[in-house]
């Protein structure tokens, strides 16, 4: 009984998450016509990945299609960021938190057809945290030890670490075949719903349904992840009946889309921040200041009318992650304020530079240049190619404001390392987080994190331009597309045509 | 004649080095790497540094060369820095979608341009001719991009008769799907070409009609027009072939817009994305081949044009 207890609750939660996920608006609502079980379905992406090796090149346009879809961890992530069984049916943690014991599942095999084996996931999870090159590496670091025993598999932590769980769900904790002879950057084999079938580059990429699949398989026989960088080509494929769902809408085209009938616009929650970068180690932003008068000088809700979708947000935490607060107080609009605080700091009358990636619309700079020139700034636009951001910006911090959507998940480590680009360095923030990573309760971890943002934004370490919405045209004929955070990660299994 | 022909090939081939060492050196003036990119914004200085070391980045840039240039002769035009793949493989593949589409684009172009061109000219002081040839002014003027979507807005959205964007999945094997999906990039290219062409044609058969052998022709009873079709156009013709060279250039230029614009996985649109991936390997092997073609169609134009001209026979070496 003891022994069993853990385990229906883990089952009964899991369960439970499932079926809430399953009537949250998590997926659009299901049309007329039943998902054909033949169909193929085309997806618009925008960002197609560089090279298929998730172990090694970093990037979302990797997490996105590949983690849930061709490969798989212990445990999964639900839309609504819930932590799911996937390749474990259960685990437990000890009252310490220092042991992790999971069940792995039986009768999995590979896309290859090899069988999935407990010296398979000690493998994955060894490699990938002693692989230092490999990406997201360091977030397993407080695994001290990963063994097997039959079917069960146990972590053990040099200290408690709220986010284990979380960070096997992503690439940290992807299984893959110990030995395996495949060409990562170009192949895949991995555990899950679908195979990849094709991948032309420069074109799409094509996952077949997996037959052998241990789970309930794939809704669609195929699933085509087309890549059309450009909005309004991309918007002529969806009128043409050439696409079934078009990702990264321009929500201000919504009535195009929507005229003829066969597609509806969903609008869910996204991870994506618009992070306005200061370069706080000389000049101008040096002064916190110049930094906060910048901040009251930005008219967020101009921002978010502009763009047609997301919501305003004044801290480095976006309302899906854990540790969110509505910060809007600690910079409110307001141009006599900052002309105020830009005269106290002596700066009143001074000109900057943006630096920003060319691919991002130029309304995001035209409205910069307009509120700052409100309150005496010259903005000046320095639009570059990426590899020239990453250079110049990430790289070298050779910028004095600089504008990227940053779109992953509970990144706020960032914002506790002053080698990273923000430039941003201040140990008691970076306290507050290492005592959140070490909490033993999600709500505890939270409120710490909630005390660490709040520390960042009253320094003005940034300013956030707006929280990005992920914005999808679905075809009317479709079902069970994910409409929260789509660029971070898109598990297509549900998604179905019917051919009505 | 065949001396010639060997003065021009060498020419050719000094050509292309020169073209080689332009092509390496101006993309190492390029800011950002490839090792950035994969590492992207999470990473390390370390495992940038790892990531480079791995690719062999930091070799000196003359050792890259030669070890580059060695590898062409040998008939190995390198690999991806991304994916491994062979650029020779991805260059084939994706030339079956950009010759075929350059073909197309080419014949749209003299079709529009050969009769119209030599009509505005026969009918220059009639109202016939003036509007062809402020069509032509007015067309030749006309952004790619923009023509090309008033194409994909009336034949794809609207008729819905002609896909929008994109090739078939498996390429040829359907011949009259890979071909519907290359007409409306072809016409869009064709038209802005044709456009151009057509001016050159006009002038070209107005010279030919002040020509004293047209004027002789037709002071024997010829009508002009006759004497033109009968006289004239052999010299038009040739003056077009001399352009073709310069068409092609276009072409290609315009094949690296539309086949973004059409998402059509061609040469052109690999080369935008490999350069924004600073996969310089492949960017370097797709622009020493783009350039190789361009001079090797100079190279066989210039040789028709001296077998067909009588007086650069009877002039030439």
């Amino acid at each position: 009984m003891h022994r069993r207890t853990p385990l229906a609750l883990a089952a009964l939660v899991a369960a439970a998450v499932l079926s809430l996920s399953a009537c949250a608006p998590s997926t659009t609502p299901t049309p007329t016509g039943s998902p054909d079980a033949d169909s193929s379905v085309v997806v618009r992406l925008a960002l197609e990945p560089t090279n298929l090796d998730i172990r090694q090149t970093s990037g979302s346009a990797l997490d996105q299609i590949l983690i849930d879809n061709l490969y798989q961890g212990l445990v999964a992530r639900t839309p609504e960021q819930e932590i799911v069984p996937a390749l474990a049916s259960d685990w437990t943690v000890s009252d310490d938190r220092l042991t992790y014991t999971f069940t792995l599942r039986e009768g999995v095999t590979f896309h290859d057809g090899q069988p999935l084996t407990p010296e398979d996931v000690v493998f994955s999870l060894t490699q990938h945290r002693d692989n230092a090159g490999w990406v997201d590496a360091s977030t397993l670091a407080n695994v001290t030890g990963v063994t097997a025993d039959g079917q069960k598999i146990t972590l053990t932590l040099s200290e408690p670490d709220s986010q284990l769980l979380w960070n096997l769900s992503g690439r940290a904790g992807i299984i893959l075949k110990e030995g395996d002879g495949v060409d990562y950057q170009t192949a895949a084999n991995g555990t899950g719903p679908f195979t990849l079938e094709r991948w032309t580059r420069g074109d799409n990429i094509t996952f077949a349904r997996n037959p052998a699949y241990w789970g309930t398989p794939a809704k669609a026989a195929e699933v085509v992840f087309d890549y059309i960088p450009d909005n309004q080509a991309a918007l002529n494929a969806a009128l043409a009946g050439e696409v079934d769902v078009v990702t990264g809408f321009d929500a201000n085209l919504k009535t195009q889309i929507e005229a003829n009938g066969d597609f509806s616009l969903v609008v869910g929650d996204s991870t994506d921040k618009g992070t306005l970068a200061f370069n706080q180690t000389s000049g101008p932003l040096a002064d916190k200041r110049v930094r906060q008068a910048i901040r009251q000088a930005i008219d967020h809700d101009a921002f978010v009318e502009a763009l047609g979708a997301g919501k305003t947000m004044y801290g480095p935490i976006p309302s899906l992650d854990p540790g969110y607060e509505d910060l809007s107080e600690v910079a409110p609009y307001d141009p006599d304020a900052a002309k105020k605080l830009l005269a106290d700091a002596g700066a009143a009358d001074t000109t900057l530079t943006l630096t920003i990636p060319s691919f991002y619309p130029p309304t995001i700079s035209q409205l910069l240049v307009s509120d700052l020139n409100a309150v005496g700034i010259t903005l000046k636009v320095d639009s570059v190619d990426f590899p020239t951001w990453l250079t110049n910006v990430y790289t070298n911090h050779d910028y004095e404001l600089s504008f990227v959507l940053h779109t992953e998940a509970r990144d706020f480590i960032n914002w506790t390392n002053p080698e990273y680009y923000f430039t941003y360095d201040n140990p008691q923030v970076t306290q507050l987080y290492t005592q959140a990573r070490a909490a033993t309760t999600d709500e505890e971890a939270a409120k710490l994190l909630a005390q660490a943002a709040r520390i960042v934004s009253d320094d003005a370490a940034a300013d956030w331009l707006y929280n990005g919405a992920s914005v999808v045209a679905v075809g009317t004929n479709v079902s069970g597309f994910p409409s929260v955070n789509v660029n971070e990660r898109l598990n297509v299994t549900e998604l179905g045509k019917s051919n009505g | 004649m065949i001396r010639y022909a060997l003065m021009r090939l060498a020419l050719l081939a000094a050509g292309l080095v020169v073209a080689s060492v332009i092509i390496f050196f101006t993309l190492r003036i390029l800011p950002g790497d490839v090792a950035q990119l994969i590492g992207g914004t999470n990473s390390t200085p370390e495992q940038i540094a790892a990531i480079r070391d791995r690719l062999n980045l930091d070799a000196p840039l003359a050792a890259q060369y030669l070890d580059w240039v060695g590898g062409v002769l040998r008939g190995d035009l390198g690999a991806s820095l991304l994916t491994g793949t062979p650029v020779a493989a991805e260059l084939a593949q994706k030339a079956q979608i950009t010759l075929p589409l350059g073909a197309l684009s080419l014949i749209i172009a003299l079709l529009f341009a050969g009769p119209l061109g030599v009509v505005s000219a026969l009918r220059r002081s009639r109202l016939g001719g003036t509007v062809i040839g402020v069509g032509a002014q007015t067309l030749a003027a006309v952004p790619v991009v923009w023509a090309g979507m008033m194409l994909v807005i009336v034949f794809a959205v609207w008729w819905g008769v002609l896909p929008a964007q994109g090739f078939p999945r498996d390429g040829w094997s359907d011949p009259g799907a890979a071909l519907r999906s290359l007409v409306l990039p072809a016409l869009t290219i064709g038209i802005v070409e044709g456009a151009m062409l057509l001016r050159f044609v006009r002038s070209a058969t107005l010279q030919a009609m002040g020509q004293d052998y047209v004027r002789t022709a037709a002071s024997q009873g010829l009508t002009r027009t006759r004497a033109l079709i009968r006289h004239g156009l052999p010299g038009v013709g040739l003056s077009v072939v001399t352009v073709l060279g310069l068409q092609v250039a276009g072409i290609i230029v315009g094949a690296v817009v539309i086949e973004q614009l059409f998402s059509l996985p061609g040469i052109g649109r690999m080369l935008v994305r490999d350069v924004s991936a600073r996969d310089l390997p492949m960017v370097q092997g797709e622009l020493l081949a783009l350039t190789a073609f361009v001079l090797l169609v100079g190279f066989v134009v210039d040789l028709v044009h001296r077998l067909i001209d009588p007086r650069q026979r009877e002039s030439g070496a």
